[in-house]
């Protein structure tokens, strides 16, 4: 029998297990209950392990800017859903939902990419 | 004449039905286990994270836990938000978003992820090593046989998984793992797979799993953790600025 408490703790763990699950860190880092679309040209794109990065340059109403860095899956992952190295260049104009990171710092985790004609990159495994 | 109608009825079949309903019939031999394989429904998507409704059912959710058990399932609940891990282990490689191959050989079958998560399971009739003579390994020792279509996997000397990765089961090092897997089409892998620990489990816990085919991937591709740019900062995550 398990204790009720304890049923709790783990129904908890359960609604999470699917974002929680991760193969290098916890992402409690990133506060699941909010989504931002950032729009912004890409500084760079790492194409690294244990994970891929954008570097979004984004511009604020006040003029001045701003560089957030937006967490993706290992390079891998991305490879299996179609993306490519080649997939996104500094200078393109993208559009991000992104999770942010609680901190407040300029940083998230990536849900969902555009391109300035409105194309999702990757998404499915092809 | 009932030998021409036969024969007319089965081109007829083929021209308008294809020979695929046939084929889809053939039983799916050892050689088509090549190829790349992930836990069913658990394809990452572009943030990492597999997609809504992922069941990783070795999280331990359902896992008949004992009074120690349910202590240390606490324990690693409360140390969660700073943990890093360097790849799965055994047994989530088994229940992950990593594609997985499994090469088979006469005398062996390697199971191998793109973490570089390698399970040596011996199926040339070997025992386990005695006792004193093993000690406990992120991966264990496995060894193995086929029931005809079936192969079944024992493994022992496990150390606890959660001191490699984080989400992993904190199963002692006295479980012992049995698995069943069958190809139940070309392109599914179901295994039961049944964890018996004195320490933490009141009774066997039995977790049925599946795999289907990484159909973005063409090859096994490893990498090492060149960029690394997660780092704690007050007691979460944070993500480095990038050069």
């Amino acid at each position: 029998m398990i204790a009720a408490g304890f049923r709790l703790l783990i129904a908890a763990g359960c609604v999470a297990a699917a974002f929680a699950v991760h193969a290098h860190h916890s992402p409690a880092m990133f506060d699941g209950s909010k989504q931002l679309t950032l729009t912004g040209t890409v500084r760079k794109f790492q194409w690294t392990n244990p994970h891929s990065y954008i570097q979004l340059v984004v511009k604020a109403e006040n003029g001045t800017e701003q560089e957030w860095s937006l967490e993706m899956g290992a390079n891998v992952y991305l490879y299996n859903l179609g993306w490519r190295p080649s997939t996104v260049k500094a200078g393109d104009t993208l559009t991000a939902t992104v999770v942010p990171l609680r901190s407040g710092k300029p940083g998230g985790l990536l849900v969902e990419a555009k391109t300035a004609d409105g194309k999702t990159l990757g998404g499915a495994p092809p | 004449m009932k030998v021409r109608c036969r024969v007319a009825l089965w081109v007829l079949a083929c021209a308008f039905g294809g020979i695929a309903p046939l084929a889809a019939q053939a039983q799916p031999s050892r050689a088509d286990w090549k190829g790349l394989w992930i836990g069913e429904g658990l394809t990452a998507q572009v943030s990492g994270f597999p997609g809504p409704g992922a069941n990783y059912k070795l999280l331990g959710q359902d896992a008949p836990w004992s009074a120690e058990g349910r202590a240390r399932v606490e324990a690693t609940f409360a140390r969660q938000a700073d943990s890093k891990a360097n790849g799965w282990g055994f047994p989530l490689m088994m229940n992950s978003a990593a594609p997985m191959q499994f090469l088979i050989a006469p005398d062996e079958t390697l199971i191998i992820n793109i973490y570089r998560d390698v399970r040596h399971v011996y199926t040339d009739g070997r025992a386990h090593p005695a006792e004193e003579d093993r000690w406990p390994t992120t991966w264990g020792d496995s060894v193995g046989r086929w029931e005809g279509d079936t192969l079944v996997i024992d493994t022992v000397s496990v150390r606890n998984p959660n001191r490699y990765f984080f989400s992993s089961p904190p199963l002692s090092e006295q479980a012992h793992y049995v698995e069943r897997l069958r190809m139940t089409s070309k392109d599914r892998i179901e295994s039961v797979m049944t964890i018996e620990d004195p320490v933490t489990l009141t009774a066997p816990w039995v977790v049925n799993l599946a795999y289907v085919r990484a159909t973005g991937l063409d090859r096994m591709i490893h990498d090492d953790y060149d960029n690394d740019r997660s780092e704690v900062e007050d007691g979460l995550f944070t993500i480095l600025p990038a050069e």
